[in-house]
C-alpha cells in the first residue's frame, strides 16, 4: 500500500500545481509602471443559457478598447482586456472573479451579463473592495445589499424600466384608454420587475387585470398561454420576455388569431432584424418596448460607437453591446477623473457623487448603485424601430395606436 | 370554449409526444436500457433539420425521410460502440452511462449549433385552421399528422415484419428466442437503432412545434419519461395513451392553474407512478423478489 | 479503522508488508497539510475557492457514496441536498440574526428531513426506477424553488449578507469549514463500513432480496443510509450558499453537480472509503482547467464531463482505487501458485448435547465416517476436546424450553392450504403439512412440484397469495421477509446467495438477528458478533476462510457458509433447499452429519432434496408434493414405497415424468435467474445405495 501513503501529499501536490498553471497561464497587470498596459477583467456567459447577450456584451466591451486605445489608451496606458467565459454557471463567476483579482490581479473590473450572475458576481467584488460597473443587473436584488462598489450602467433599474410606457397609457384619453390587460411573464428577475411596475402603475389608474400568470424559463411553447390569453380578452398585452419567449409569444398570438390594442414586450423587440425575421416584418407594427440605448439618440460617442462597431462586426449593434460599452465608459470617466486606479474606493465615491455622459445619456447613482434616469420608450413602425419617447430624443413623432391586425406572415 | 381549446391543443401536443417516447418505451422493453440520452438525441435530430432547411430549403415534414436513416445510424453506432459494452452491468449503471451521453450530446450541439435557439419557419409555421370557435395550428395538426402515420408504421415493422417479430420475441424472452435463431445481440442493436431513429421524426416534427436549444433535453427526457412510465414502461399502445394524457394534462394545467405547474406534473407522475403502480397503465408487472 | 480489521483487509487484498500504523500516519499528515497549507497560501483567494469546491465535493461524494457505493441505489439527484441546505440557511437568515455559520446544521437537519422523506417512498424502487426517481426529485425541488417565491425567493434567490470579518482573513473560514466537513464525512463513511449498519448495505447492494432473508430490514437500513448520506451534505451546502452569498434555484438544483458528484466517486472507486476524496481531487482541478482552456469554447466542459463518466462506466466502473488495487495485487501475485487451505473434512468432535433426552436416535459419533487416513483435527482449530467444548455450546445457542420435544407438541412450522399462481401457472394449490418440532422432515417431489415455492413463502421472499402459514401456532404469512428471522426462520438457498463481492466473514456477519441502532452502529467485521461469526466458521469447517472472498469459493463451500449466516441468527427452524445439490459426494457427509448435530442441538429441519439416499437416511418424516399438493406423509419407508409417490415421479397421471431422481434437480422457475451452478451430477452412480 505504498501507493496510498503518498496519496494525500500527491493530491494537495495536484492542487498546486493546477494554480500554479492558471496562473502561468494568465498575464499579470501591471502596478504602478506607467508603460505596462492597464487590465481591465470581466467574466462574460459566452456559453451557456446566456450566450447570446454575453456574446454580444464581449463586442461592446471590445470596441470600447479599441476607441480608448486609439484615443493615447487610459491614464496613458494601453488597455487591455481579459475576459474570461462564465458559462452562465453562478459558481463558476465566482471563481472566474476571484482569480481575476487575486491570481491575475487585475487593475480593473467590469461586470458579467444577466443580474443572475451579477449578483454573486458582485458580492466577490464588493469583498474585495473593487469598483463594479456592470452592464446587466437591473434586478431589485443587486441593491438591497447596502454594496457600496456597484453601479449599473443603464438609465434604471427594472421596476422603472417601462415608466414611460405606462405614462403614456395613462395619458390616453378615457375613451381610448385600454380598460383590461393581460401581463405574461417569464420567471426571470429581471423581466418580472419591469412587467410588475407597470402592472403597480395600470392597476392604479384602473385598468383591470385579467391575466397575470408567470411561466418558466424553458418554456416553447405558448399556443396554450395565447388561447388562455385570448380567451381573458385583454386590450393591452405587456410580456415580460427575454427573447425567444417573446417571438414564442407573438407567433402563437398570431395562430390563435388574437391581436390586442396594445401590445408591450420587454426586451425581445430590441433585436433589430432578428426580432423582425423571427415574428415576421407584417407583425411588428405597433409593438411597444423600453429600452436602454437607441442607435439615433444624438449622445455624445453615440454615432462613433456606431462605426466602429458596424466597421468591426458588421451590422447595427444590439442593445446589451451598446450597455457594456457604456458600463466601460464609466469605469473609464472615473479613472480619468480620480487619475488612478490604485484606490478603488475613491472611483467609487466619485461615481456616487458625479454624473457620466455615455451613449446611453447621462448616467447618475443613487447610494445604493441604481441608476436614476429613464428608458426610452420605443415602437416598431413600418418594419422599423423608432424612438418615440421621451421627445428630446425622439425619431418619430407618431406613436402607432391602437395596435393593427397581425399582418401577414414572415 | 377555453377547455375545448385547451384539450384539443393537448391531444395533438399528445400525438406527437406518442410519436417521441415511442422509441424509448420499445428500447427499454426489448432491451431493459432506459436511454435518458433520448432526449438529447431529439433535439438533435430537430437541429440536423434546421440545418437540413437552412442549407436546402426542404421541408421539415418531408426531411424525415433523411433524419430517419441518419439518427438509426447514430444509435447503432452508440449501441456497438458504447452501450454494447456494459449489458452485463446492473441497470443504475446503464443509466449513468445514457445520461452522460445525454451531456455529451448536448455539448457537442452546443460546440457546432451554439447556445442559441433554433426554430425552422416553413411558411405554415404560424397559422391555423380556424373551426368553430378553436383554432388548431397548422404546423400542430400536419405534425400530429405525421406522428400518426410514423407511428403506424412502426406498429406495421414490429408486427408484420420478421425483424419485427424477433424484436418482440427479444422482449418477452431472450434465451427463447435465441433457441428458435433470432441472432440476440444484432436485434439488440437493431431496436436501439429503431429507437433512436424515431427521434429522427420525432424530432423534425418538434422543430416546427418549438424553437429548440441544446439544454432543452432535460425538459423532452422529463416529458419522455412522464409519459412511458405513465403509459407503462415497454408498452408502445401504453405510450400513446400516457402521451395523449399527459399532453392533455399539461396544458390544462398551464391553462387552469399556471405555465410554472405544468412540468411538475410529470414529476409528480414519475414518482407517484413508480412508487404505486411501478408498471404503469398497459405496461406488464416484472416478477422480482420483494423484498421492500 | 480497527487494527485487526485493517490487517485483515490488508490480507484479503493479497498480503501486503506495510505496516499498520503507515496508512493512520498518512491520513494524519495529509489533513494537517491541508490544515496548515492554506496559511501560506491566504492572499491567494483562487486558490481557496477551488478548495472550498473542492472540499465541497469530497462531503458530497463521499455522502452519496454510502446510499450508492455502499448499499447500490444509485442517486442523480444529491446536489438537491446541497440545495435544500443553502436555502434553509438563506431563509432562515432573513429571519435571524445569526452567523450563517451557526445556521448551516440546519441545513443538515433539512436535508435529513427530506432525505427520510424520500427514502421512505422511493426505496421501494430499485435499480433504474430509483435513478429515475431521483432525477425527477431533483427537478422537482428546482421548480418548487422556483414557483414557491414567497417563501425562496424564486428565480432573483436569496441574497445572503456578506462575511463580517476583516477583508485579511479571505476565505479562509470558508476553507477551514468545508475541511472539517469533509474530514468529517470522510470519518463517517470509514466507519459506516465497518459497522453493522454497512455490513447490511453492502449485502442490500449484492442481493437484496437474499439480506431481507437473513433478517435484515431493509427499508429501514436503506433510510437510514439515506438520511445518513444526506446529512452532511445538507450543512456543507448551507456553508455554500454563504460563501456565494448568493442562492438560486438554478445553481442550486444544478443536475450537473450531481453529475459530478457520480464521477467523483465512480472515477475514484465507488463503494470504498477513500474513492470520492481522491475523485474530488481529480475532477474539481480538471474542472478549473477546463475552465481556463477551454473555457470559450461552447459545451466544452458537457463534452468532458459527459465524455468522462461515459469512459469511466465503460472502461472502469469500479474506479482508480479498486482497479490499481487489483492491479498491484496481480502484479504481487504474478508467478506465485494460489495458496492451498486445508479444509477440514469433517467436523470438530462434539460430545452429545447434555441435556436431551427423548431423542429417537443415539448420536453416532460424528467422526467415525471419516475416511481413516484423513487428518485428525482439521487444520487451525484447537485439539478436539477443547474445541469440542467451545464450538457448540456458544456457537449455537437454543434456548432451554426447546430442547425438551414433547409428544403432544404444537408442530414448530404449518403450511395450510397454501396457493400461490403465476399468471397462468399453479405452483401450490392447497398445499397443507405440517413441521413437527424437532424433526429433520424431508419435502421431496418431481420437478415443478412446488416445493421451493413453498419454502419461499415460508421465508417470504415472494409475497403470498391464498393460505396459511404458521410458526409455533403464530401466523407469519403476513410479515415481511424480514421479520420472519427474529422469529426463529432460518433459510439457505438452492442456488447459494452469497453476498460474493463481500468476504466470507463478511457475509457471515451480515444476518441480523435483532433491529436496534445501537446494533447497527457496532462493530460489523470485529468485536463480538465478529467473534461469534469466526466460532460458527469454524463450526462448518470453513475457520480458515474467514479473509477469503465470498465468490471465489467452491459451490459446497459457499452452502456451508449460507448454512453459518443462518446459524448467526439463532434459528429454531431452518429450511435447506437443497443442500447436497451440486455439492462434492465426500462433502454431503459432513453436510449430513453437521445437521444431525444441530438438529440434536434443538433446531428442526424442512429438507428439500432430491438425493433420494440422502433424504431416506436423514430425514424423518418425508413429506411428498406434487402438483402443488401434498400427496403423502410419512416415516421414509413407507414413502419409498408408496405407490401414488411413485406414479408421481414416474409418470401415469402426466404430471410429472421424471424417475425418481437421483442428482441435482434443474433450475426451477423462482430460483434466481442466472446459470446452474457448478454442481454437476457425479454420475447417475447413486451415493449410498450399497449400503
Amino acid at each position: 500500500m505504498k501507493k496510498f501513503r503518498q496519496l494525500p501529499a500527491a493530491l494537495v501536490t495536484l492542487l498546486l500545481l493546477v494554480a500554479g498553471c492558471s496562473s502561468n497561464s494568465s498575464s499579470s497587470g501591471g502596478s504602478g509602471n506607467t508603460s505596462k498596459p492597464l487590465v481591465i477583467g470581466a467574466s462574460l456567459p459566452l456559453s451557456g443559457d446566456f450566450a447570446q447577450p454575453g456574446e454580444a456584451s464581449k463586442k461592446g466591451y471590445t470596441i470600447w478598447q479599441e476607441m480608448v486605445n486609439k484615443n493615447g489608451g487610459l491614464l496613458k496606458r494601453q488597455v487591455q482586456l481579459k475576459i474570461v467565459d462564465d458559462a452562465s454557471d453562478q459558481n463558476t463567476v465566482v471563481s472566474d472573479y476571484n482569480r481575476l483579482i487575486s491570481q491575475d490581479k487585475v487593475d480593473l473590473l467590469l461586470g458579467t451579463f444577466s443580474s443572475l450572475l451579477n449578483i454573486p458576481a458582485s458580492a466577490v467584488a464588493e469583498k474585495a473592495g473593487k469598483t463594479y460597473v456592470c452592464p446587466a443587473c437591473g434586478s431589485p436584488d443587486m441593491f438591497n445589499r447596502k454594496f457600496k462598489n456597484i453601479f449599473f450602467a443603464q438609465p434604471a433599474t427594472a421596476v422603472h424600466q417601462a415608466d414611460l410606457f405606462a405614462q403614456w397609457v395613462k395619458s390616453l384619453p378615457a375613451d381610448q384608454r385600454p380598460k383590461t390587460a393581460a401581463y405574461p411573464t417569464q420567471d426571470d428577475p429581471f423581466a418580472q420587475p419591469v412587467v410588475n411596475g407597470i402592472k403597480d402603475q395600470l392597476e392604479a389608474a384602473g385598468i383591470k387585470t385579467v391575466y397575470g400568470k408567470v411561466y418558466p424559463a424553458d418554456t416553447s411553447n405558448f399556443d396554450t398561454i395565447a388561447s388562455d390569453i385570448k380567451n381573458a380578452k385583454p386590450d393591452l398585452i405587456a410580456q415580460g420576455a427575454v427573447f425567444e419567449d417573446g417571438v414564442g409569444l407573438v407567433r402563437s398570438l398570431v395562430k390563435a388569431g388574437y391581436s390586442p390594442k396594445a401590445m408591450f414586450q420587454t426586451s425581445a423587440p430590441s433585436n433589430g432584424d432578428q426580432y423582425s425575421k423571427s415574428v415576421g416584418a407584417a407583425n411588428t407594427e405597433g409593438v411597444f418596448y423600453a429600452v436602454s440605448w437607441s442607435p439615433a439618440a444624438k449622445y455624445p460617442l453615440n454615432q462613433e460607437f456606431l462605426q466602429a462597431y458596424q466597421t468591426k462586426f458588421g451590422g447595427v449593434p444590439e442593445e446589451d453591446a451598446a450597455d457594456s460599452f457604456a458600463a466601460a465608459q464609466v469605469l473609464q470617466a472615473a479613472v480619468q477623473a480620480v487619475g488612478s486606479v490604485d484606490d478603488q474606493a475613491k472611483l467609487s465615491d466619485w461615481l456616487h457623487n458625479n454624473k457620466v455622459d455615455t451613449i446611453l445619456g447621462p448616467l447618475s447613482w443613487d447610494e445604493r448603485g441604481a441608476p436614476q434616469q429613464a428608458f426610452i420608450l420605443a415602437q416598431w413602425q413600418s418594419g422599423a424601430a423608432q424612438v418615440v419617447l421621451p421627445q428630446n430624443v425622439a425619431t418619430s413623432q407618431k406613436i402607432v395606436f391602437p395596435k393593427p391586425n397581425w399582418g401577414g406572415q414572415g | 370554449m377555453k377547455l375545448a381549446q385547451t384539450v384539443l391543443l393537448g391531444l395533438l401536443t399528445g400525438g406527437v409526444y406518442a410519436l417521441l417516447a415511442s422509441g424509448l418505451t420499445l428500447v427499454f422493453g426489448v432491451m431493459r436500457i432506459i436511454n435518458v440520452a433520448q432526449g438529447a438525441l431529439l433535439i438533435l435530430a430537430a437541429l440536423f433539420t434546421f440545418e437540413i432547411w437552412r442549407r436546402t430549403g426542404l421541408d421539415p415534414l418531408l426531411a424525415i425521410v433523411v433524419t430517419t436513416p441518419l439518427m438509426f445510424g447514430v444509435g447503432w453506432l452508440l449501441y456497438r460502440g458504447l452501450l454494447a459494452r456494459v449489458r452485463a452491468a446492473p441497470e443504475a449503471m446503464t443509466v449513468l452511462l445514457t445520461f452522460a451521453l445525454a451531456i455529451a450530446i448536448e455539448g457537442f450541439m452546443g460546440l457546432i449549433w451554439r447556445n442559441v435557439f433554433r426554430s425552422v419557419t416553413p411558411s405554415y409555421f404560424a397559422s391555423s385552421f380556424h373551426v368553430g370557435g378553436l383554432f388548431l395550428p397548422k404546423g400542430l395538426a400536419a405534425g400530429c399528422l405525421t406522428a400518426v402515420v410514423v407511428l403506424g408504421l412502426l406498429y406495421l415493422v414490429l408486427t408484420r415484419t420478421w425483424t419485427g417479430r424477433a424484436i418482440r420475441a427479444s422482449a418477452e424472452n431472450l434465451q427463447g428466442a435465441q433457441l428458435v435463431g433470432v441472432r440476440v445481440v444484432d436485434v439488440a442493436a437493431l431496436t436501439f437503432a429503431i429507437g433512436v431513429a424515431t427521434t429522427g421524426a420525432g424530432g423534425s416534427i418538434l422543430s416546427i412545434l418549438q424553437p429548440v436549444f441544446p439544454a432543452s433535453h432535460y425538459v423532452w427526457i422529463s416529458k419522455l419519461l412522464g409519459i412511458i412510465v405513465l403509459g407503462g414502461m415497454g408498452s408502445l399502445p401504453g405510450a400513446v395513451i400516457g402521451a395523449l394524457l399527459l399532453g392533455v394534462a399539461e396544458n390544462v394545467t398551464s391553462a387552469y392553474v399556471s405555465p410554472r405547474w405544468s412540468l411538475v406534473v410529470f414529476y409528480v407522475v414519475i414518482m407517484v407512478v413508480l412508487l404505486v403502480r411501478p408498471q404503469g397503465i398497459a405496461g406488464s408487472r416484472l416478477r422480482e423478489d420483494v423484498a421492500a | 479503522m480497527s487494527r485487526a480489521g485493517a490487517v485483515a483487509a490488508e490480507r484479503a487484498a493479497g498480503g501486503s508488508r506495510v505496516p499498520a500504523w503507515v496508512r493512520p500516519a498518512a491520513v494524519t499528515a495529509g489533513v494537517l497539510v491541508l490544515a496548515l497549507g492554506p496559511l501560506a497560501i491566504v492572499d491567494n483567494l483562487y486558490i481557496q475557492t477551488v478548495a472550498i469546491l473542492t472540499f465541497l465535493l469530497v462531503v458530497s461524494s463521499s455522502g452519496w457514496n454510502i446510499i450508492s457505493g455502499f448499499a447500490g441505489y444509485v442517486s442523480l439527484g444529491q446536489s438537491a441536498f446541497i440545495g435544500v441546505g443553502a436555502y434553509t440557511v438563506g431563509i432562515l437568515s432573513k429571519h435571524l440574526e445569526v452567523s450563517p455559520f451557526l445556521l448551516a446544521p440546519l441545513g443538515g437537519v433539512a436535508a435529513a428531513v427530506l432525505a427520510a422523506i424520500l427514502g421512505l417512498v422511493a426505496m421501494r424502487a430499485r435499480g433504474h426506477a430509483f435513478v429515475i426517481i431521483t432525477i425527477a426529485f431533483l427537478f422537482l425541488m428546482q421548480t418548487l424553488a422556483l414557483n414557491l417565491r414567497s417563501i425562496t425567493g424564486g428565480s432573483a434567490g436569496i441574497t445572503l449578507p456578506l462575511p463580517t470579518w476583516s477583508r485579511d482573513l479571505g476565505e479562509l473560514p470558508f476553507y477551514y469549514a468545508m475541511l472539517a466537513l469533509a474530514v468529517l464525512s470522510v470519518a463517517l463513511a470509514a466507519w459506516v463500513r465497518r459497522s453493522k449498519l454497512g455490513a447490511g448495505l453492502l449485502a442490500i447492494r449484492e442481493d437484496e432480496g437474499k439480506a431481507a432473508a437473513i433478517g435484515i430490514r431493509t427499508p429501514a437500513y436503506k433510510l437510514i443510509g439515506f438520511v445518513v448520506s444526506a446529512v452532511l451534505i445538507g450543512i456543507a451546502g448551507g456553508i455554500d450558499g454563504y460563501f456565494l452569498t448568493f442562492i438560486d434555484p438554478r445553481g442550486m438544483f444544478d443536475i450537473l453537480i450531481s453529475v459530478q458528484i457520480v464521477l467523483a466517486a465512480l472515477l475514484g472507486g465507488r463503494g470504498t472509503v477513500w474513492g470520492p476524496v481522491l475523485g474530488a481531487f481529480l475532477l474539481q482541478p480538471l474542472s478549473e482547467v477546463v475552465n481556463n482552456y477551454f473555457g470559450t469554447q461552447l459545451g466544452a466542459r458537457l463534452l468532458v464531463f459527459g465524455g468522462l463518466l461515459a469512459l469511466v462506466v465503460v472502461i472502469m466502473p469500479s474506479g482508480i482505487i479498486p482497479t490499481v488495487r487489483n492491479a498491484v495485487r496481480r502484479w504481487r501475485e504474478r508467478g506465485s501458485t494460489v495458496p492451498f487451505i486445508e479444509q477440514p473434512v469433517r467436523l470438530a468432535t462434539v460430545p452429545a448435547a447434555p441435556a436431551a433426552n427423548g431423542q429417537a436416535e443415539a448420536p453416532a459419533e460424528p467422526g467415525a465416517r471419516a475416511a481413516p487416513d484423513e487428518p485428525a483435527e482439521p487444520v487451525g482449530t484447537a485439539p478436539p476436546g477443547e474445541s469440542a467444548a467451545r464450538a457448540p455450546a456458544s456457537a449455537v445457542r437454543v434456548s432451554e424450553a426447546d430442547r425438551e420435544p414433547e409428544p403432544e407438541r404444537v408442530p414448530i412450522l404449518e403450511i395450510r392450504g397454501l396457493s400461490k399462481r403465476f399468471g397462468g401457472l399453479t405452483a401450490l394449490d392447497g398445499c397443507t403439512f405440517s413441521v413437527r418440532e424437532g424433526t429433520i422432515t424431508g419435502l421431496i417431489g418431481p420437478n415443478g412440484s412446488g416445493k421451493t415455492t413453498v419454502f419461499n413463502l415460508v421465508s417470504g421472499t415472494i409475497p403470498g397469495a391464498g393460505g396459511e402459514v404458521r410458526f409455533s401456532s403464530r401466523r407469519i404469512d403476513q410479515l415481511r421477509s424480514w421479520e420472519r428471522p427474529a422469529l426463529g426462520i432460518g433459510r439457505t438457498f438452492q442456488i447459494t446467495r452469497l453476498f460474493k463481492q463481500l468476504t466470507v466473514l463478511e457475509n457471515v456477519v451480515a444476518p441480523l438477528r435483532h433491529f436496534s441502532l445501537r446494533h447497527l452502529a457496532s462493530g460489523g467485521t470485529s468485536g463480538a458478533e465478529a467473534a461469534r461469526a469466526r466460532e460458527l466458521l469454524d463450526l462448518v469447517g470453513l475457520g480458515s476462510f474467514g479473509d477469503r472472498t465470498a465468490g471465489t469459493l467452491s459451490f459446497g463451500q459457499q452452502k456451508l457458509v449460507e448454512l453459518a449466516q443462518v446459524l448467526m441468527l439463532e434459528p429454531r427452524l431452518i429450511l435447506l433447499d437443497e443442500p447436497a445439490g451440486g455439492v462434492n459426494p465426500s462433502l454431503i457427509q459432513h453436510l449430513a452429519d453437521l445437521i444431525r448435530q444441530l438438529n440434536r442441538e434443538g433446531i428442526s429441519f424442512l429438507v428439500v432434496e432430491h438425493n433420494m439416499p440422502l433424504v431416506l437416511e436423514l430425514c424423518d418424516p418425508v413429506v411428498v408434493l406434487a402438483a402443488g399438493r401434498t400427496i403423502a406423509q410419512g416415516p421414509p419407508e413407507a414413502i419409498q414405497r408408496d405407490p401414488e409417490v411413485l406414479g408421481a415421479y414416474l409418470g401415469g397421471d402426466g404430471s410429472a415424468t421424471e424417475r425418481l431422481p437421483r442428482g441435482p434437480a434443474e433450475l426451477q422457475e423462482d430460483a434466481p435467474a442466472g446459470p446452474r451452478g457448478p454442481g454437476n451430477p457425479k454420475g447417475d452412480a447413486p451415493v449410498g445405495r450399497e449400503r
